[in-house]
């Protein structure tokens, strides 16, 4: 056999391989949806939100601290402008703020507020990819708003392909139910304007013990650049950024130090132009607001960061 | 670069599809370029390293071959100080340092001199081995020194084999690069199946059984016996798929292109015996070590002492040769006694095993053998990745602890679980697991099932050559046997735990 009909050979069996890996990999795709009730669920109505919400509105975006710490209904009452919450999951990193970027318009206001965790490192950032890769599964074009699209595509897809396979696993192993895996963490636990409300009402009176951890802080450069850089684009749209501290529990705040809290809003100050709502003297709440984490507040602690927020914003946008 | 990942998943088909295309007289080049890159994908710098040694190394043939006598033997000298010096810096320095300090401290003397913050080049004591092997070899006569200084560059930076190995010798290699390979398709398809098997093992089994293992092994003492028992045993398969898998990868990326590297490995579980375990784990290390190291020394031919001598020494330096730290040492120690103890009781086995009696029982005594063998290199693991000594020794001393309440909670949790049926059954047996493991029962059943796999293919594989025998099947079977392999790969990897892992012998 000559070299030139090995090739041709060779060139018709790995097109044959390759069209039956695409068959298998289509048919698991499809045969394995996204799980209903997983908790990014709700960023499909975070998008729709941004999407439909007419301008001038209010974007409070971040990791789960805005999802469950933020009262849009009160906010929205008290500033007479709608809220969207659009804040979900820190592993996300600053991805929702690429998304919100696409549907940012004139009159917009947006509050920032990162966990410390995303300062931490670029993968904390710019988001996990395996985090990454489910809230892509809810809505394959998102891909286009991770930090190197083109770069991260192959993997975020393979791990998507893994955690669908080992999702429908588990299903199976774990009774014919997502629920283990899930606790109350859930994707319909979300109000019509993306606050997470499932840790209010009944469950409200459940009591966790939350580890007095410390919150990292590294403060990578590529962050005030990219912060600094949104604030900019949204200035040019006609659009407001501003930036809320992450709500913080007196405990976990004195284990990090005053003197790195300080020095990551310093650093925030003269690194961005973008303005700060938090009163530094308020910055840590007392333990009791907090419901499971160190992130997460209660209805109380829920209800005070709000009502702080609001007065800032009053003083900010010079309602008073 | 990694071999498992997308940056190598681009590289391979690049690099090939030029070599096929170029002239033979152009692809030595390509080959060093490429190699070069795969290297400086690490740290770029430390590619001057290579080039140093290379250097020395290509005066020192072209020396060798000229001279006779002892500036003979002067150039081997200079040309070993000089490989060897770049290890011992790099590598050793530290180690030797503390060692010192720590004694310094002990008698209360103030010693001055601080550790280097220098990182280990990447594969450095592979490299480093395949340089050394090229001048012995030619001190020796059996190989022609390179007067190409491409092809000597492109001996010891091959791509493939550069950072883990093989670690290969003149012989099998330098001629081989020489040589015209056209395109074959038998031999590119088989080397393709070879890189895709070596996947399997590394992402799908050996990165899985790391999930189970390291948070055990990263801080052991909260854990009992049961738990260190079972991270040892994954720890032992974990090992084994990744640097095997490694190896499978090697050969197989240099295979395509025509290149046939040294197998590495030969189902060494399945080892009746120490010594035959070296005869089929990291075979290149193993033999390098028995020509330059054991038969210089004196080997077998010495008294009983000497011999035994010999063996601690060789397989000392062996562990050293794995990594700077006395676990190491003791890794390599142990393995040198079980060698020199088998060599003794060997013989006497034999005899036993060919009496009539024995005969009877010999599947059992076949099992026995195996059994111990795995249980002795088992041991020796916990030594290998154990971080620190008191880890190991905190390993050792509890492997015996908690047995009694992790059986009778197994019993009791199955036997609850059988009367609510099935899964009721599959629910107690994963709950008892959970005090060992926090792994999701995803985890522990694809494991079970991957190892399930894994052992019908060695076992098929030590039977004969099954990768020949499967390529006379039906090409409708082998496209969807292919296909699944790969689909399982990218499905059933360990990527979308977030945790990227390097093959573990290219941190030595």
């Amino acid at each position: 056999m000559t070299e030139k009909n090995d090739f041709l050979k060779f060139l018709k069996s790995s097109i044959a391989v390759a069209a039956l890996i695409a068959l298998t990999i289509a048919a698991i795709f499809i045969a394995t949806p996204p799980d209903e009730k997983h908790l990014y669920q709700a960023s499909l109505l975070k998008s729709e939100l941004l999407r439909a919400v007419p301008s001038p509105r209010i974007i409070v975006v971040g990791g789960s601290n805005v999802a469950f710490g933020i009262d849009s209904e009160l906010m929205e009452q008290e500033l007479g402008i709608p809220v969207i919450n659009d804040g979900l999951h820190v592993a996300l990193g600053i991805a929702p703020l690429n998304e919100i970027k696409h549907y940012l318009r004139p009159g917009d206001i947006v509050i920032i507020s990162l966990e410390y965790y995303n300062f931490t490192d670029e993968a904390s950032f710019y988001g996990q990819p395996q985090y990454l890769a489910d809230w892509v599964e809810f809505s394959p074009e998102r891909i286009w708003y991770l930090h190197e699209p083109y770069k991260q595509m192959p993997s975020i897809f393979t791990m998507m392909l893994e955690r669908k396979v080992n999702r429908q696993l588990n299903y199976y192993l774990y009774g014919f139910s997502y629920e283990a895996g899930r606790n109350f963490y859930s994707g319909d636990l979300f109000n019509e304007h993306g606050d997470f409300i499932g840790h209010l009402g009944e469950n409200s009176n459940k009591q966790f013990e939350i580890a007095d951890s410390v919150y990292p802080i590294n403060l990578i450069e590529d962050a005030y650049v990219f912060l600094e850089d949104f604030n900019q684009f949204a200035l040019s749209n006609g659009a407001t950024v501003f930036y809320e501290a992450q709500a913080h529990r007196q405990t976990n705040c004195e284990r990090t130090g005053k003197k790195h809290l300080d020095r990551f809003f310093n650093r925030l100050k003269t690194k961005t132009t973008i303005p700060l709502l938090t009163n530094l003297d308020q910055l840590c709440l007392p333990d009791d607001y907090f419901y499971d984490t160190p992130y997460h507040l209660n209805a109380a602690g829920r209800r005070i960061r709000t009502e702080r927020l609001i007065d800032s914003l009053k003083i900010a946008l010079g309602l008073e | 670069m990694l071999f498992n990942s997308f940056h190598f998943l681009v590289f391979f088909p690049v690099v090939t599809t030029l070599y096929f295309l170029l002239p033979h007289r152009f692809r030595w080049g390509l080959l060093l370029a490429a190699s070069c890159y795969f290297y400086m994908a690490f740290i770029p710098k430390y590619i001057l390293i290579l080039f140093i040694t290379i250097t020395v190394d290509y005066f020192a043939g072209i020396g060798l071959e000229a001279t006779q006598g002892r500036k003979k033997k002067w150039i081997l000298l200079a040309s070993i100080l000089a490989n060897v010096g770049m290890l011992g810096f790099f590598k050793y320095f530290n180690f030797a340092n503390e060692n010192i300090a720590a004694f310094a401290n002990f008698i209360d003397w103030n010693y001055p001199i601080e550790n280097l913050s220098i990182i280990l080049p990447i594969g450095l004591s592979f490299h480093t081995f395949q340089s050394l092997s090229y001048t012995i070899e030619v001190y020796r006569g059996h190989q022609k020194a390179e007067r190409h200084y491409g092809y000597l560059a492109l001996y010891v930076l091959f791509y493939p084999q550069l950072v883990a190995g093989p670690i290969e010798r003149p012989q099998n290699i330098l001629h081989q690069l020489h040589e015209e390979h056209r395109f074959e398709y038998q031999r590119v398809t088989d080397g393709l199946k070879w890189m895709a098997w070596g996947m399997f093992k590394k992402v799908v089994i050996a990165d899985r059984m790391a999930l189970f293992v390291n948070p055990i092994y990263d801080s052991p003492t909260g854990h009992d016996g049961p738990a260190l028992v079972f991270a040892t045993l994954a720890f032992a398969i974990q090992i084994y798929c990744d640097f095997s898998g490694y190896s499978d990868i090697a050969f197989g990326s240099a295979q395509v292109m025509g290149i046939r590297l040294m197998k590495n490995f030969q189902h060494p579980y399945f080892a009746k015996s120490i010594s035959e375990f070296w005869r089929r784990w990291h075979i290149s290390l193993s033999t390098w070590f028995r020509d330059y190291v054991y038969i210089p020394l004196g080997g077998n031919r010495a008294g009983v002492r000497r011999v035994i001598l010999n063996l601690l020494i060789t397989f000392l330096l062996s562990g050293l040769w794995h990594g700077a730290n006395w676990t190491f040492a003791i890794w390599g120690g142990l393995h040198g006694l079980f060698v020199a103890l088998n060599h003794f009781i060997e013989p006497r086995w034999i005899r036993l095993r060919e009496s009539g009696f024995a005969k009877r029982f010999s599947p059992a005594l076949d099992a026995l053998s195996l059994l111990s063998t795995v249980g002795l290199v088992c041991f020796a693991w916990i030594f290998f990745r154990a971080s620190t000594l008191s880890d190991a020794f905190y390993i050792t001393t509890h492997l015996f602890s908690g047995w009694t309440t992790f059986v009778s909670q197994f019993f009791r949790l199955t036997q609850e679980g059988i009367r609510a049926g099935f899964w009721g059954f599959v629910s107690g047996l994963f709950a008892s697991l959970n005090s060992i493991t926090e792994l999701t029962r995803s985890e522990i059943a694809l494991s079970v099932i991957a190892l399930i796999f894994l052992l019908y293919i060695e076992i098929k594989q030590h039977r004969g050559d099954f990768l020949a025998r499967f390529n006379l099947k039906q090409p409708a079977i082998r496209h969807v046997s292919y296909s699944l392999l790969i689909v399982i790969i990218l499905a059933l990897g360990t990527l979308y735990t977030g945790v990227e892992q390097a093959f573990i012998y290219f941190q030595f």
